[in-house]
């Protein structure tokens, strides 16, 4: 099957170091300390974080810094067939430890000893990186908390298909079977805080499709930074400052 | 957030959010007093609804409700399945109601929130009593074949009235639902026809000739009120229904009969005037909202 057409044009008519159309949006669970929902393409998630608050389980706390719980989990209908059993399963487990360890990299974890931060991630429509849109969802989530953080962390996931190195897979694209790069990253201290891939792939190439996804990390964070800088100006008006 | 004096300066807030924390029952009946609530509402009145249809592009019907910060997402996916054999022409509906932790600092993750089952159990009971889908319209080939309706709703924020926003938003995703166009293939199974495939020859007529929507009878609307001493205050927030613990929901449908009636005990009991006070009110507010939906 032809992923790249010979014009250069992709299945959705993109082409290939272009990523989909990015939308975030800050504050959309009321009853939480910082929330976020964020969409890449038709990849649409919802992120949740609460905290600092005190721990729930007295056993696992920590004297000297702040403990980090994450939980990844797919609405019913987020995917093409309706899902059975949306959490507790093998990839939903792996994920919510992936972000958990991602975010935990970033956070100034140790000026909050003995407290607890959760974050919950809800994915409401799955279409290929489903892994970076709650990275992205959950460094604005923190952000609107109020969490301290090292630097943001951003995401972007990127291919190798019909010999094309390809930006932001959908979900077409992720199941033929080519390699899948997700690439996250510290966007001003330039450090990779994740990184993983599958399917096999030459070094030299490999080189190539990594400095892809960094780029669009680069680009997700240059849109983050917007948003949370008109939400910046929108708490300051409301307060009349 | 009013404050009950006039003056402006951070510690007379202060005092306030603090009363608000240490005495909220104290808090809650100065302002009942005056007939007002903290949000500023009138005893009798709801807060602002907002429905948004197909907000889920992959499913077959979905909505998204919202009454005041309560929010709630509700899909439909359809499934081809055999009927029972003792309903050979009726389809089947399934209702499952999710709290996932976003909603709520109270849901922790790996333990399902208390009221989950209990609004699943609700909504399943309502829909299906009060006749409004009549399930021989999800039949597809008699004893052979009929649709099985998945309803799933998310609450993405859970401020109070629960109950009321997560069947609005069922009662939105099933006049949003379109059902899709299937034919019986060589095999005698159920496929789904595409736009793509309409030229292609088949072996029967397709099943039903066109995307169809089901046709809603008597729609329920529901709405909960809290029962506090002599005071009852319509759609409460997730604040006074934890304070205030008596309530009572009523569902009505589209010509004001009564379909359900729910007071799960509570320490306020509650006169038969009380009961009918409370039917006044979702008659009131129903008009209302379904003045503000159009």
């Amino acid at each position: 099957m032809e992923y790249v057409s010979p014009e250069g044009l992709r299945l959705d008519g993109r082409r290939p170091t272009e990523m989909r159309q990015l939308r975030a949006e800050v504050g959309v669970v009321a009853k939480a300390d910082g929330s976020a929902s964020f969409e890449m393409g038709n990849t649409k998630v919802i992120a949740a974080v609460y905290g600092p608050r005190e721990v729930q389980n007295k056993g696992q706390q920590m004297n000297d810094q702040a403990l980090v719980r994450c939980e990844y989990s797919m609405a019913n209908f987020s995917t093409g067939d309706r899902m059975r059993k949306p959490k507790g399963d093998r990839r939903s487990t792996e994920i919510s430890l992936v972000i958990r360890q991602t975010m935990e990299a970033c956070i100034l974890t140790h000026l909050m000893p003995r407290s607890q931060i959760d974050i919950f991630v809800q994915v409401l429509q799955a279409d290929g990186g489903t892994r970076s849109a709650c990275i992205n969802a959950a460094t604005l989530a923190l952000a609107d908390a109020g969490i301290p953080m090292r630097d943001l962390v951003t995401s972007c996931s990127a291919g190798y298909l019909n010999s094309t190195p390809l930006l932001d897979l959908n979900y077409v694209e992720d199941s033929a079977g080519g390699p899948d790069v997700t690439v996250g990253i510290l966007p001003k201290l330039d450090k990779v805080t994740l990184l993983q891939m599958d399917a096999k792939l030459p070094i030299d190439i490999f080189e190539n499709v990594m400095q892809l996804a960094i780029e669009g990390c680069k680009a997700v964070a240059n849109y983050i930074r917007e948003i949370l800088l008109e939400n910046t100006k929108q708490l300051e008006f409301r307060r009349g400052v | 957030m009013a404050t009950t004096n006039g003056s402006n300066d951070l510690s007379s807030e202060m005092e306030v959010d603090a009363f608000r924390r240490l005495f909220p029952l104290r808090f809650h009946e100065r302002h009942l007093l005056e007939s007002i609530r903290p949000d500023g509402r009138p005893l009798g009145r709801a807060r602002d609804t907002t429905i948004s249809l197909g907000a889920v592009a992959s499913a077959n019907g979905s909505a998204l409700a919202k009454i005041g910060c309560t929010t709630m997402l509700a899909a439909v996916k359809l499934e081809v399945m055999t009927p029972k054999a003792e309903s050979p022409d009726e389809g089947c509906i399934a209702i499952d109601f999710h709290m996932p932790p976003i909603c709520s600092p109270l849901v922790r993750p790996g333990r399902p929130a208390e009221a989950a089952p209990v609004i699943t159990k609700q909504l399943t009971d309502t829909i299906l009593s009060s006749g409004m889908i009549d399930l021989k319209e999800l039949s597809l080939v008699s004893g052979k074949a009929a649709w099985m309706a998945y309803l799933d709703i998310y609450c993405l924020d859970a401020d109070g009235a629960l109950f009321d926003a997560a069947l609005l938003s069922a009662v939105a995703a099933f006049s949003h639902l379109q059902i899709p166009v299937v034919s019986l293939n060589d095999d005698g199974r159920i496929v789904l026809i595409s736009e793509e495939n309409s030229g292609a020859m088949w072996e029967k007529e397709p099943v039903n000739k066109e995307k169809r929507k089901l046709k809603l009878e008597s729609v329920p609307f529901s709405l909960t009120c809290l029962l506090h001493k002599n005071y009852i205050l319509a759609d409460p927030s997730d604040e006074e229904e934890s304070i205030m613990e008596t309530f009572l929901t009523v569902v009505l449908d589209s010509s004001f009969q009564l379909v359900s009636l729910n007071k799960p005990g509570g320490p306020g009991l509650a006169h038969t005037s009380a009961i009918q006070d409370c039917v006044g009110i979702n008659k009131t507010e129903s008009e209302r909202t379904s003045e503000d939906i159009g």
